[in-house]
């Protein structure tokens, strides 16, 4: 599945689409920063909580295909700001990583 | 970070990356607050450098000089509903002092109060990887304190002995475990 695809499913809301026809091939879910940058891999689709720029860096350095947040959190003007000049994909929704977990799976049956 | 001693040995290397030759790492911990504060006598950091420091893409998007550490700091620090500060002076013509110095304060009742860690075994892990260069540490809680200084060390063994050596890494390991026992008592 592609992030715009992601996109286009109900709940799921795009926040920054620099580059929506990346393939999301895997799932990582994790709040802690410095946890994430060590484990999540080039192409997944990061579920987190934490919307500060240090997201964005290491969404970045993990090279991800994209960036999930749940449970209705929103990024800052200035972090969506961040996030488009330097082309990192963020997606909303409601959900809790959990839902968005199960719906990523049912998709890549 | 997972525990604070990370961000501590990931900023305490910044400063030897810094040719620091003495790194003071101390740390002020009350029943409601620990204080953190690096400081360290390096070549320091232009105005320019320190205003961008604490944004994650200046220091990745350059040469990676000094790492996501000082972002990560700050946030860990923030989270609890404390703060970063940062001050750092560049050797000029007409002063030769310069250094970094970072203090974080957190408030450690919060629930997104990362622990402190092992602490005792990033000091050591910093002497064996940089025996040339200096450091000092102190942990203090109310009354209590845990010391050492490897100029101390230094000064007894003769400046021929790199501090590094396993009996002295094992030594320094011992002399910290034993003052950590009696810091928390009151």
């Amino acid at each position: 599945m592609t992030v715009r695809q992601l996109t286009e499913i109900q709940g799921f809301s795009p926040v920054v689409l620099a580059d929506p026809e990346r393939e999301i091939k895997n799932v990582y879910i994790g709040d802690l920063l410095s946890w994430v940058m060590g484990k999540a891999q080039q192409d997944d689709a990061w579920i987190t909580i934490m919307s500060n720029v240090n997201v964005l860096a290491v969404a970045t350095l993990a090279d991800t295909a994209c960036v999930i947040l749940a449970e209705g959190v929103l990024l800052d003007a200035d972090v969506k700001l961040t996030a488009e000049q330097k082309g990192v994909n963020v997606i909303s929704t409601d959900k809790s990583a959990y839902e968005i977990a199960k719906i990523l799976a049912k998709a890549n049956e | 970070m997972k525990e604070l001693s990370l961000n501590i040995l990931d900023i305490a290397e910044n400063s030897v990356k810094a040719n620091a030759t003495l790194t003071q790492i101390i740390l002020k911990e009350d029943a409601d607050t620990v204080t953190l504060s690096i400081i360290d006598d390096g070549k320091g950091m232009s105005e320019e450098i320190l205003r961008g420091v604490v944004d994650p893409f200046y220091t990745t998007r350059t040469t990676r000089k000094v790492g996501l550490g000082l972002p990560l700091l700050k946030m860990a620090a923030e989270q609890t509903g404390g703060e970063m500060k940062i001050s750092s002076k560049q050797a000029t013509d007409e002063s030769k002092e310069h250094g970094t110095s970072v203090t974080a304060t957190f408030n450690k009742n919060h629930l997104d109060f990362t622990p402190l860690g092992d602490v005792a075994s990033t000091i050591v892990t910093l002497i064996q990887g940089h025996p040339d260069t200096d450091f000092y540490f102190e942990h203090t809680y109310l009354q209590n304190s845990v010391n050492f200084d490897s100029r101390e060390v230094r000064q007894v063994l003769g400046p021929e002995i790199p501090l590094n050596e396993y009996e002295i890494l094992e030594w320094i390991s011992n002399t910290l475990e034993e003052q950590y026992k009696n810091l928390y008592k009151v």
